[in-house]
């Protein structure tokens, strides 16, 4: 019975035992690399090694995450052979998975998107990982095609844990039924958590609004827009440079229609392109309800996964002629440069637009199931230029999505804007967190900003206004303390008068 | 609607609907559902079996079984995404679960379980702890009458395969305090200083883990357990862990180590700590590492050296004769972000050093 456990071949636990061939992918606080098990006839690995010196304070989120790896058994979910430290690293000897993730396959052989055929083979493996997962209690929270890796045989795997969560391990979700007391009020939290993770592109609005606690059904939303990544060949608005006027043109006169254009550049797509099973199956997962999007295990009946084909298909398909991970990986090293110097010439004409302006405002989604596209919602453009202050100002408080350009070249390295995600090994942990942070930042900067500007309009200066309040306050205080002294004395001094006075009076008769 | 549960028609599972009104407790059950209690019965009488003798094929059915029981006991005990756990299902299986030695032929029974069946049991045991049958923690009763239970737990860090599964249920059940004070004390907690270490991460996390919670949960018996093996324990804390060649065993070590010192229950251990000459040695050499974690979480415990009213004079011996170097490599030592309190505990330490006059 336990026999098909102890069959494992125990691979060793020092960094003597393997040689390490070449960089396959690096984030902020960890490498991935390819190497070889010497002991185990030279077997090709993955080391996804970790930086404890900049990885949080915390290392019980390392150690979940070890500890996920290793009790989770399932033929799409890539686990770890093992783990140990070496030095001020963890290295995690996994299997090599040579076809890489998909999001490096797609960036480098298929811009335009894969082939519905092929998407479903992908997505069907995803799937099965994520019905498996969920059965267990764990949320993966990162679900994106970065994170998805084929094996030389088109075998589909789900990767990297550094954010996944289990319902039955965490300070965050409430434990089910932990007594009596606890048995209906949290009835609906039971299952929920509350913390901040994942990928910004891919977030499900639940999960930015996650002060409502999230689930399982925001896995399916990252479903969803890896689904469309898949298709498009990039997720939803993930193109857009990092230039300032862009973000002006959003913020201020970009229309739905050019959008799209503007996305999807070569590729303006018909709405014909896709099936019908296809637009409903994505579809239902980015509903803006969670609880209308389908579990996992559900979306698995869904019709396009009907006649789906097996991993060979992949290999004919997809595989065939690509270049190896690590080729990939230093094509896409080499030309991260130029990459960044490219969007930044994009910037055109609107160079004296507002300094700093980082992020436009998106207060929800549209998915427009006909041309696939997930759209933003802008907060109503009612006004004309000449008024778009008081536009600017137009906060919505209902599924606000806000992301920044910079989130992607920066927080999340090796995400979209490089493409250089060869292997998904590597902790997004961290950057992720921060990335959301830095978005979360940039939108109260920005909104602090636009209240100041309306101030400023309504009544002059407003920040100089404020500031000469504020001294005007002081000096009145000022003020105020000193009379206040002086009341003091004049007080005493009364006081002063009366007792002098009662003794002149009391000495008068005598004297 | 009219009861909690409901029988699927052709296989034995058990799933849950609503759950039953509280008026109608009485008539929760009907006689052929199989009710918590069944399953647990049903559990026992299978694990029996097993512990009993080999598994052969013709037993296959018997295993597939048990392994549907456990799922069944952890939905029951955990609710599914349709719905919550019943608080007097989860209360019956507790009863029956502990009315009879269910949870020792679990547990002798778990390195024969497959894996999805191990991490079941391992979830229904986690869970079981927590369960109050009549406002009392049934489990805690249990396990007081058989903590050579602890001991399987404790002793699987040495086995690999099963550390994980054995180690959360350590944990869970270390969380009565009676159970905490008998490992505290037992000749297993040496044991926990290379459990630590051990090469295979994931497991020296968890053992890690366990380690932090058996100093920190329960602060009275924490208290008099040091007091009482302060000589060995700070030993083997500052030979094994704190001057560990190994990164990890060191920050965690000197992390942990703040954690305790710094508790209010602990006061007395931290002066009799912060009067040794060796201990201020390593504390000093932890805080010149090139780590800066380490030299963080190294200054929170220094600083109750510097901070100490009845310095003995060989400490106040080292901190001047090092004061130059103390006062250079406090001032260098930065956090990232803005830490008023970090910055307020080093400025009156640095004073306290500089005030620093050798005592005669």
């Amino acid at each position: 019975m336990a026999s098909n456990i102890a069959e494992r071949v125990q691979y060793p636990l020092d960094s003597s035992s393997y040689k390490i061939i070449d960089e396959i992918g690096a984030g902020n606080s960890a490498v991935v690399y390819k190497a070889i098990c010497v002991p185990i006839n030279s077997t090709p690995v993955a080391i996804k090694s970790i930086d404890f010196e900049r990885s949080r304070p915390d290392l019980d989120d390392v150690r979940r995450e070890a500890k996920t790896l290793s009790l989770l058994s399932h033929p799409n979910i890539l686990k770890a052979h093992c783990s140990f430290t070496v030095d001020r690293r963890l290295w995690v000897v996994m299997p090599f998975m040579a076809g890489g993730s998909l999001q490096s396959i797609i960036s480098h052989s298929f811009q335009n998107g894969l082939t519905e055929q092929s998407i479903a083979v992908i997505l069907i493996d995803t799937l099965n990982a994520l019905s498996y997962l969920h059965g267990q209690g764990h949320l993966h929270r990162d679900i994106k095609s970065g994170n998805i890796l084929v094996d030389s045989n088109g075998l589909v795997k789900l990767a990297d844990f550094g954010v996944s969560a289990s319902i039955y391990e965490s300070n965050n979700a409430v434990g089910a039924c932990s007594s009596y007391s606890s048995s209906s009020s949290n009835s609906s939290s039971s299952l929920m958590f509350t913390d901040f993770a994942g990928t910004p592109y891919w977030m499900a609005p639940e999960v930015i609004h996650s002060h409502n606690g999230y689930s399982f059904k925001a896995d399916i939303w990252s479903f969803g827009i890896t689904a469309l990544e898949l298709a498009h060949g990039r997720p939803p608005l993930s193109h857009l440079p990092p230039s300032k006027s862009m973000m002006l043109n959003i913020t201020k006169r970009f229309r739905f229609s050019d959008f799209d254009k503007y996305i999807y550049k070569g590729h303006s797509g018909g709405s014909n392109k896709f099936s019908k099973a296809f637009k409903d199956m994505v579809a239902s997962c980015l509903n803006q309800d969670p609880t209308k999007r389908p579990s996992a295990e559900k979306l698995l009946k869904h019709s396009f996964f009907k006649n789906c084909k097996g991993p060979e298909f992949l290999v004919k398909n997809v595989l065939n002629g690509l270049p190896s991970v690590e080729k990939r990986y230093k094509e896409i090293k080499v030309t991260m440069g130029e990459d960044s110097k490219g969007n930044d010439d994009d910037d055109g004409d609107d160079e004296d637009s507002v300094v700093n302006v980082k992020q436009r405002r998106i207060s929800g989604w549209n998915f427009n199931e006909d041309g696939l596209k997930l759209e933003p919602v802008f907060p109503k453009d009612q006004c004309r230029e000449d008024h778009d202050v008081v536009k600017q100002v137009r906060f919505e408080e209902e599924n606000e999505i806000q992301e920044e350009e910079d989130v992607a070249s920066s927080g999340t390295v090796i995400e979209t804007n490089l493409g250089a995600s060869d292997v998904s090994g590597v902790v997004k942990n961290r950057e992720a967190t921060l990335a959301t942070l830095s978005v979360l930042k940039g939108s109260l900067e920005q909104e602090l900003g636009q209240v100041k500007f309306l101030m400023s309009l309504i009544g002059g200066n407003g920040e100089e206004n404020h500031v000469a309040e504020s001294e005007e306050i002081s000096k009145l205080r000022m003020e105020l303390e000193t009379e206040r002294k002086k009341n003091l004395q004049l007080e005493l001094q009364l006081e002063n008068i009366k007792l002098h006075l009662i003794s002149s009076t009391l000495n008068t008769p005598t004297s | 609607m009219e009861m909690g549960l409901a029988r699927a028609s052709s296989s034995e599972v058990v799933v849950y609907s609503e759950p039953p009104p509280p008026t109608e407790s009485k008539s929760l059950f009907k006689p052929k559902v199989r009710t918590p209690a069944d399953i647990v019965r049903n559990t026992r009488d299978l694990l029996r079996i097993l512990q009993n003798g080999s598994v052969n094929k013709r037993d296959n059915d018997k295993m597939i079984e048990l392994f549907k029981n456990l799922r069944e006991m952890k939905t029951i005990l955990y609710g599914n995404s349709e719905a919550e756990p019943v608080p007097e299902a989860c209360s019956q299986l507790t009863q029956e679960f502990f009315n009879e030695n269910t949870f020792r032929l679990l547990v002798e029974c778990l390195p024969k379980l497959n894996l999805e069946a191990r991490k079941d049991a391992t979830q229904v045991v986690a869970n079981l702890q927590r369960q109050q049958v009549q406002s009392k923690l049934i489990a805690s009763d249990y396990l007081e009458k058989n903590m050579d239970l602890m001991d399987i737990l404790i002793s699987s860090y040495e086995n690999p395969e099963m550390a994980l599964h054995y180690g959360a249920m350590l944990r869970e059940c270390i969380r009565h305090q009676i159970v905490a004070k008998y490992v505290l004390e037992s000749p297993h907690m040496k044991k926990f200083f290379n459990y630590i270490q051990i090469p295979n991460f994931d497991i020296a996390a968890d053992a890690a883990a366990t380690f932090k919670e058996l100093m920190t949960r329960h602060k009275s018996t924490v208290a008099e357990f040091l007091s009482n093996n302060y000589q060995w324990f700070f030993e083997e804390y500052n030979s094994k862990l704190l001057e560990s060649s190994n990164y990890i065993t060191r920050r965690q070590a000197v992390k942990l180590l703040g954690d305790m010192l710094l508790d209010r229950s602990n006061a007395a251990v931290m002066a009799r700590y912060v009067s040794s000459r060796e201990n201020l040695r390593i504390l000093m050499n932890l805080m010149r590492e090139s780590s800066k974690s380490i030299q963080i979480e190294a200054f929170h415990v220094f600083k109750l050296f510097a901070a100490n009213q009845k310095k003995p004079p060989d400490i106040i011996g080292i901190l001047v004769t090092n004061r130059n170097k103390l006062l250079r490599l406090l001032g260098d030592l930065k956090i990232d972000k803005e830490d008023e309190q970090f910055e307020a505990d080093k400025a009156q330490v640095m004073k306290e050093i500089a005030a620093l006059e050798p005592r005669e």
